[in-house]
């Protein structure tokens, strides 16, 4: 059966027809053109090569209707990275979906492929955002987008769990922003060690956020935030798993990871967004600043409303004073004198007081009691001084069986204004009577 | 969780006292015991924000004590 067309028939080397194959294909496609494909393999090789797998997938089913070597050549790939990076805020890693101008090669040992010459990162950033739009809807259907935005900041935010790579500068940054406060307010950091960065990130952060979860009531808030770099990976933050636990979250969230273009998913969901962790931090001492300012400005007011209390007090003595009667008014306008500068004296002493206390914070309450105190004993001094006044008073002499001679209405106090035959009137307690001087 | 809300009860108190020594409300003879405790709840909301609280640090450090062994554990 074998036969040997060798002589008889023309045949072609493998190399021969290979080379066909590729001429073929110059002469068809000389151009470059641009592709949309999915990576769905990449090798940066040593030499500084980068290999991929360019693959179509059905819409539908998923399945791969078309697949395709490539290569990226050293020179091309040096270039192409940093800036496909910068610009998408993602990795060149398999998984996403690019626009790459390709030049079609065939070689005669290793076959077809496509030789990278360019990228459009613009297709992959709205690929992206696409993506983060789905997941938002998803978030949405499911009623919980909005639950860590509408959690509460507490009053007090100083114990923070804080899902960071230990290594990373950023929470270094963190941790000297919030210890460093001018204000001298107290924070109580403690890390949840997670990746940062690659594609451990979802796992990491989501089994961090698991071990906060499970003693969340030692902490106020969660920071999770990483130091920017030059070139971000942040596929990872951009994950519905990630993002359903942060919006489910019990505790307030704030992400701080370091990067400028939009928002990533757990950026949207998170309570409070900001972009660095440094700014993280400011945030937290901002808020428990404005916490300690609250107080501060009770405790003046309340500083302010003790010495008008006092104030009230000496006008309702006043009023008190005014209505005893007109005869002790002098000595009485002696005692409101003394009255008035014990008053004084106090208020003087408050405000010395306030003084101090702004600059020590441990408050004495002895003055204010002896204060108290002061102000009862003039109030009984007072009394007694009214009871004397009342002694004094004409009409109790008369009951005491004194008695006040008059003539002409006036008290006769000199025998001698007296002549023989004058009529006096004499009050005594419980009336009158006349008598003629003899 | 308790502790903060001691503080944000404390703060309530503080300006529950305020409010009242404002209003006239209070009696001269209750102004001093008012004013007493105003300044215990002053003192005590002050320790929280400015002063580090050993409990806290400790609790914590125990936290990250027990981090560690799951970690080499793990």
């Amino acid at each position: 059966m074998m036969e040997n067309y060798s002589d008889t028939r023309p045949a072609l080397s493998l190399v021969e027809l290979n080379l066909l194959v590729k001429r073929g294909l110059k002469a068809c496609l000389p151009d470059t053109y641009w592709v949309q494909a999915e990576l769905s393999e990449v090798h940066a090789h040593y030499s500084g090569h980068c290999y991929l797998e360019l693959v179509q997938k059905d819409k539908r089913s998923n399945a791969l209707v078309a697949k395709a070597r490539g290569v990226i050549w050293h020179t091309t790939f040096c270039r192409l990275r940093p800036y496909f990076e910068r610009e998408t805020g993602q990795a060149f890693v398999a998984g996403i979906q690019v626009l790459v101008r390709v030049a079609v090669d065939f070689h005669e040992l290793y076959g077809y492929s496509l030789n990278v010459v360019d990228i459009d990162p613009t297709y992959t950033v709205g690929d992206l955002a696409r993506r983060r739009k789905e997941i938002l809807r998803h978030l949405e259907a499911e009623g919980i987008l909005t639950l860590n935005k509408e959690l509460e900041l507490p009053v007090l935010t100083q114990r923070i769990a804080v899902v960071s790579s230990a290594t990373a500068a950023g929470y270094g940054d963190f941790c000297h922003q919030l210890a460093n406060n001018p204000f001298g307010l107290v924070f109580y950091p403690r890390l949840f060690p997670a990746v940062m960065q690659g594609d451990r990130v979802e796992a990491s952060v989501i089994q961090a956020l698991e071990r906060i979860y499970a003693e969340a009531d030692r902490f106020d808030v969660v920071v999770i935030i990483r130091g920017g770099g030059a070139t971000s990976d942040l596929s990872g933050f951009d994950t519905y798993e990630l993002a359903a636990h942060c919006a489910q979250f019990p505790l307030p969230i704030i992400t701080g990871i370091g990067h400028e273009r939009d928002d990533t998913v757990i950026d949207l969901v998170a309570h409070t967004r900001v972009k660095t962790p440094t700014a993280a931090a400011e945030l937290l001492v901002n808020h428990l600043y404005g916490t300690a300012q609250r107080l501060a400005d009770l405790t003046d007011h309340l500083y302010q409303v003790v010495p008008d209390r006092l104030q009230r007090e000496r006008e309702r003595l006043d009023g008190w004073l005014a209505r005893i009667p007109g005869r002790v008014q002098l000595r009485l306008q002696r005692e409101q004198f003394r009255q008035e500068r014990m008053v004084q004296r106090m208020e003087q002493a408050w405000r010395t007081r306030c003084l101090r206390e702004e600059h020590r914070l441990a408050l004495q309450p002895r003055l204010e009691a002896a204060l108290q105190a002061r102000l009862q004993r003039e109030a009984h001094r007072l009394e007694l001084l009214a009871q004397q006044t009342e002694a004094a008073s004409p009409d109790r002499l008369l009951q005491k069986g004194y008695s006040i001679t008059l003539k002409d209405g006036k008290a006769v106090t000199d025998p001698a204004v007296l002549q023989p035959g004058d009529v006096v009137t004499t009050r005594v307690a419980h009336g009158t009577f006349k008598s003629k001087i003899i | 969780m308790a502790k903060k809300e001691t503080y944000t009860e404390a703060m309530k108190r503080l300006e529950s006292i305020v409010a009242r020594i404002e209003s006239n409300e209070l009696d001269i003879d209750e102004l001093a015991d008012q004013l007493k405790e105003a300044q215990r709840l002053i003192r005590y909301c002050r320790d929280r924000l400015y002063k580090a609280d050993g409990e806290i640090r400790k609790m914590l450090a125990d936290g990250k004590d027990e981090e560690k062994k799951s970690d080499s554990i793990g």
